[in-house]
């Protein structure tokens, strides 16, 4: 058998599309495929754009009205969008954002681990599996009621504390101004990371045990093992759950903030989702409540923009 | 005989014309069977009232069935707003008198000249018309009186050392009673600072020693600045009550209700200020704590001479109007009327135990209960209620203003310059500046 160095000749293919600029050849058949494909696209086209781009651009124009309590409104131009800048709510509330996306590796890491502890079969594995889903399961405004009783000064967490010596850590937990909003990321985490185990649960899935094998047989410990091997091969969920993560803290915490802190104290857990919602509904002020939303929706798009084109690049790579 | 009978007819014909036409147009009710009423409530004066109006209400109008969508008080801006919003939902909906009614009148459909006929037999109901004034539009119907009062725990007061038939008149002795009460180890004001609240419920009655009736028209009206040295002085006050350790710790996270009325109903605090109708009032304090056990008193006033330091802040409780989208006008309109007689004044005093704002309730019916009965007394010189004339934006810094300053994170100046912010951030009070 000899291996030729020439360049393959292009196999022609029965189905290939034709060259640009050459003129197509008419075939009913062809057309026939495009107009039922256009009519199986149809439907979930205008899903899409019902649900999706109307409310969407409703909402970009109402940031542009000017509305008094529920009555009539005007076009005000852009002053919402400008009055933001003036605004020590909105300015804390994206502040308090920041704070929250910074907790981001927190999010991402500590599901990995727990999830790589459960997939190589370390003692209990079963029942921590079962146990790491519950409190996903627990709608958030129940978690948050539970943990406004959990999280009182005389609650049973302090309780908890100076029972074993901890008196100092026995903190008013929801009264300051940094641990309240640490708090009610660590009630989020709580009550989300089951679902971060379980995608990666499924991503290791894919991974071949012989790869794993192989490292721990070359003598890679857990860390080794976690960062060299599982990491890189599971790029694509990491990403995948780093994009829902980043914008499940900026606008599903909206339960848990209304049920622990409303907000408060003061406004130190106040995020755009909460302040969205309190102006719109509460100060009768739908057209800046709109603006805060749409300046809300780009930050989660630019956050998670990277993300996602990550994913895709992952996605659709082509195996080497 | 027949002349008057058609006459009779004929002018309950254009009585009930002229009904469908005050209300902005003529309603869709279904011709054939009972037309369903769907009426949004927080059920003020508790479910078995509410029991009790459905089932009187419809035995006395077979045409009209009642569906209630009730909501707990706290949640329901955040149910009614979509609705207004969208403009669809309930036929018939309530709202507190004054400033929150006014900001959602939108959403009513006005009375006109039907608002004199309907409220005939009621003591007031300015605070279901615009700016308080009932030559203006009204958009509903109030039945009941609300206000602020303080309630106390004589037993608490008593193993304090303090004489439980004389509560602290003023500032100064509220404070050394507090100063008892805390030795006795117990906590001496129940509060929660979560939410509205504070807004509602305790700014009135320290508003009360430095502001006038005109005062508190001109915040209405948003054309008295939260720097004015009198409103100063007020958040002063308010700050007091937590900075000098008068309230519990977790007051700044907890809500007033129930978390901060359930410590004064555990017997663990010697006094919550809240409301004389709806919930928390005298009637579920007494039967938590004893009736023998409760005592009602005025906030204790800073300035005693100030004219209205020794008047009740008192404002008409939930207003009841027909909503703009319903398709069920005539049938809301008949309802909203209803709640404002006799009928229902009765079952809100038996069931309800509140006060009730129509003129002709049999006073037998009226409960015995001490406290009751020295409510009745402090209601009696009433004046304008401060916290009804805030907007959405001021209640919410109120709060929020509060919970920073009892935490040491705000000075009062400053707070008052949020407030200031607030007020020229309100919709609805920007019109009328």
């Amino acid at each position: 058998m000899t291996i030729s160095t020439a360049p393959a000749s292009e196999p022609v293919a029965a189905d290939a599309p034709p060259a640009p600029g050459r003129r197509r050849a008419h075939r009913p058949g062809q057309a026939r495929e495009w107009w039922l494909g256009a009519a199986l696209v149809l439907p979930a086209l205008a899903l899409a754009v019902l649900f999706k781009l109307v409310p969407l651009a409703r909402g970009v124009l109402t940031s542009f009205e000017s509305s008094s309590g529920f009555g009539g409104s005007e076009f005000a131009g852009a002053d919402n969008y400008t009055r933001m800048f003036d605004d020590p709510m909105v300015l804390t509330s994206f502040r308090n954002a920041l704070l929250v996306v910074a907790t981001l590796p927190v999010w991402i890491v500590v599901p990995l681990v727990l999830a790589l502890l459960i997939h190589q079969r370390s003692p209990g594995w079963k029942f921590f599996r079962a146990v790491y889903f519950v409190p996903y399961t627990i709608a958030p405004i129940v978690v948050g009621i539970m943990f406004r009783q959990i999280l009182a000064p005389d609650g049973p967490l302090n309780a908890l504390l100076r029972g074993v010596g901890l008196q100092p850590l026995a903190i008013e937990w929801l009264n300051g101004r940094h641990s309240a909003l640490f708090s009610l990321v660590a009630v989020a985490l709580w009550s989300f990371f089951g679902l971060g185990v379980m995608t990666y649960l499924a991503g290791l899935a894919t991974i071949p045990e012989e790869t794993l094998e192989a490292a721990y047989l070359d003598g890679a410990g857990f860390w080794r093992r976690l960062f060299s091997v599982v990491v890189p091969m599971l790029r694509p969920t990491v990403a995948y759950w780093s994009v829902l993560c980043a914008s499940g803290v900026l606008i599903w915490l909206f339960p848990l903030i209304y049920a622990l802190t409303q907000g408060g104290p003061g406004d130190a857990t106040m995020l755009p989702e909460y302040l969205v919602f309190l102006t719109t509904f509460q100060f009768l002020d739908r057209g800046y409540g709109s603006a805060i939303g749409i300046a809300l929706f780009v930050f989660v798009a630019v956050l998670s923009i990277f993300s996602v084109r990550h994913m895709f690049t992952e996605g659709t790579r082509k195996p080497r | 005989m027949f002349r008057r009978s058609l006459a009779g007819a004929l002018a309950a014909g254009m009585a009930a014309a002229a009904l469908l036409t005050g209300c902005g147009g003529g309603g869709d009710d279904a011709s054939d069977g009972p037309v369903t009423l769907k009426v949004l409530t927080w059920e003020p004066g508790g479910t078995e009232y509410w029991k009790q109006v459905k089932s009187t209400f419809e035995a006395g109008h077979p045409n009209i069935k009642l569906e209630m969508q009730s909501v707990p008080f706290d949640k329901y801006p955040e149910v009614q707003g979509p609705y207004i919003t969208s403009q669809s939902g309930p036929d018939v909906m309530a709202n507190n008198a004054g400033l929150e009614l006014f900001d959602r009148r939108g959403a009513y459909v006005p009375l006109g000249d039907k608002a004199a006929e309907i409220t005939k037999d009621l003591v007031t109901y300015s605070g279901a018309c615009e700016g308080f004034d009932t030559g203006k539009t009204c958009y509903g119907v109030p039945f009941s009186y609300q206000g602020n009062v303080l309630y106390y725990n004589k037993a608490v007061l008593t193993a304090a050392g303090l004489d439980p038939e004389k509560p602290p008149a003023t500032w100064d002795e509220f404070g050394a009673a507090c100063d008892a009460v805390k030795k006795a180890g117990k906590t001496c004001l129940a509060l929660g600072l979560s939410g509205t609240f504070p807004a509602y419920w305790d700014f009135p009655e320290i508003t009360r020693n430095y502001l006038t009736e005109d005062d508190i028209r001109a915040l209405l009206a948003g054309k008295l600045s939260w720097k004015d040295p009198k409103l100063v002085a007020v958040l002063e006050k308010l700050a007091e009550i937590t900075t000098k350790g008068w309230a519990n710790k977790n007051a700044p996270s907890i809500t007033m209700l129930p978390d901060g009325a359930d410590i004064f109903q555990r017997g663990d605090a010697a006094f919550a200020g809240t409301i004389i109708s709806d919930a928390v009032n005298w009637e579920a304090f007494g039967k938590a704590l004893g009736d023998d056990k409760l005592g009602v008193t005025r906030w204790p006033a800073i300035d005693p001479a100030a004219p209205l330091a020794q008047k009740f802040s008192g404002i008409e409780g939930a207003v009841y109007g027909v909503t703009q989208w319903s398709q069920k006008k005539q049938a809301g309109l008949e309802f909203i009327t209803w709640l404002a007689g006799k009928e229902n004044g009765e079952l809100w005093v038996k069931y309800g135990k509140g006060q009730p704002l129509n003129k002709n309730v049999d006073k037998a019916l009226l409960p015995s209960s001490p406290a009751f009965l020295k409510i009745q007394e402090l209601v009696a010189q009433p004046t304008l209620h401060a916290g009804v004339m805030l907007s959405g934006p001021e209640a919410d810094a109120l709060a929020r203003g509060w919970q920073q300053v009892t935490l040491g994170q705000l000075t009062v100046d400053k707070w008052a310059e949020q407030m200031q912010q607030a007020l020229e951030r309100s919709p609805t009070k920007k019109q009328t500046k």
